[in-house]
């Protein structure tokens, strides 16, 4: 790793961890790590001159620890499956309807203020995690790396949204909480579902698993039906 | 300390195995699923028949999902090389996302609630 790489890779980390500390201090919901951490570090490369490619040579092994991650959910779904399973029926109904909902309602919103195909079909897998989104894309006509960059947007507005959808429709339970999060903002909500307890972390886990699976088959059917009958 | 820093480290190499294991599953089977979910539904089978236990994993698990933001953060400073982001579609594209996420979250938490609600009545 080259010494840019090696600054960029622990000063992302440094960066995150005093973002994080602000956060918790200030507990104020647009200051998310999420959103604060990235700000500063592209100041600082605007700054220091520093290209993105250079940066992310070092960062990007923060980006590969995603994939480890991801198995890692596994943990808190087992510790905590007995319960899962009693609310087994909430669980799969919410998040069809959500998944569901997740495509149709991008598909008109884009449609409705002009976006062009392409740009819709990127738009649509965004709300499931990174490289399930990218396939779902580039499946339905869409342009991947776009999709990677609309499913950060979508973590970033969803984590710091979702608490406020939660308070104004007043979501009691712990379940919905941690399921609308994980289905509408996948690692970035289940980041936030766990920072609401336990329980809503773990059906936050479960929602973003889940709803990826469900979109791969919507997407390979729901989907053409949809863009069928919209588009002709 | 030191001794819980390297059985953090040694876990989420342990966890990065598991992940290719699913890797090479996905490929050789063709699956349409990313190898990351099916590590995960491998590790859950695991600690399930008990082939794995809870505390091999635990605490670089709870590492890894702790700070699952952190992983995250490239990816967001990677935005700006989107300048369409940026533009008049930028502002078109976040209102679509931001509408659109609102509504997913609404009906999926509404869903949720009543089921269980239902459930709880009928019990």
């Amino acid at each position: 790793m080259s010494l840019i790489g090696l600054i960029s890779f622990i000063g992302t980390i440094i960066i995150f961890l005093l973002s994080k500390k602000v956060y918790k201090k200030m507990n104020w919901i647009i200051l998310s790590p999420l959103l604060i951490c990235p700000l500063i570090i592209i100041a600082i490369l605007l700054i220091t001159h520093t290209s993105y490619s250079d940066y992310n040579s070092g960062a990007t092994w923060l980006s590969k620890l995603l994939g480890p991650a991801t198995v890692a959910f596994a943990v808190p779904i087992y510790k905590n499956f007995p319960l899962l399973k009693k609310h087994a029926k909430a669980i799969g109904l919410s998040l069809v309807t959500g998944s569901a909902v997740a495509i149709i309602s991008s598909f008109l919103f884009a449609m409705w203020i002009g976006l062009s195909n392409d740009m819709v079909n990127s738009l649509v897998p965004r709300s499931i995690t990174t490289p399930i989104a990218m396939d779902i894309s580039e499946i339905i006509g869409g342009e991947p790396t776009m999709t990677a960059v609309f499913v950060i947007v979508t973590g970033l507005t969803g984590s710091i949204i979702g608490p406020l959808v939660i308070k104004y429709i007043r979501i009691r339970t712990s379940a919905a909480k941690g399921l609308l999060l994980g289905m509408g903002a996948h690692g970035c909500g289940t980041s936030k579902a766990f920072e609401i307890g336990e329980l809503e972390g773990t059906y936050s886990s479960l929602a973003m698993i889940v709803a990826a699976l469900i979109s791969i088959v919507l997407s390979d059917t729901f989907f053409p039906v949809l863009q069928h009958y919209l588009v002709g | 300390m030191y001794m819980k820093i390297i059985k953090i480290i040694l876990q989420i190499i342990f966890l990065y195995g598991i992940l290719l294991l699913g890797d090479g599953i996905a490929r050789l089977v063709h699956l349409p699923i990313p190898g990351s979910i099916i590590g995960l539904v491998l590790l859950f089978t695991a600690l399930q028949l008990h082939i794995v236990k809870l505390e091999w994993v635990d605490l670089g698990a709870g590492l890894l999902t702790g700070e699952l933001l952190l992983f995250f953060v490239p990816s967001a400073v990677g935005v700006v090389q989107y300048d369409q982001i940026l533009g008049v579609i930028g502002v078109k594209l976040v209102a679509v996302i931001v509408l659109s996420t609102i509504v997913v979250m609404a009906c999926t938490g509404l869903v949720a609630d009543s089921v269980q609600k239902r459930g709880a009545k009928k019990a």
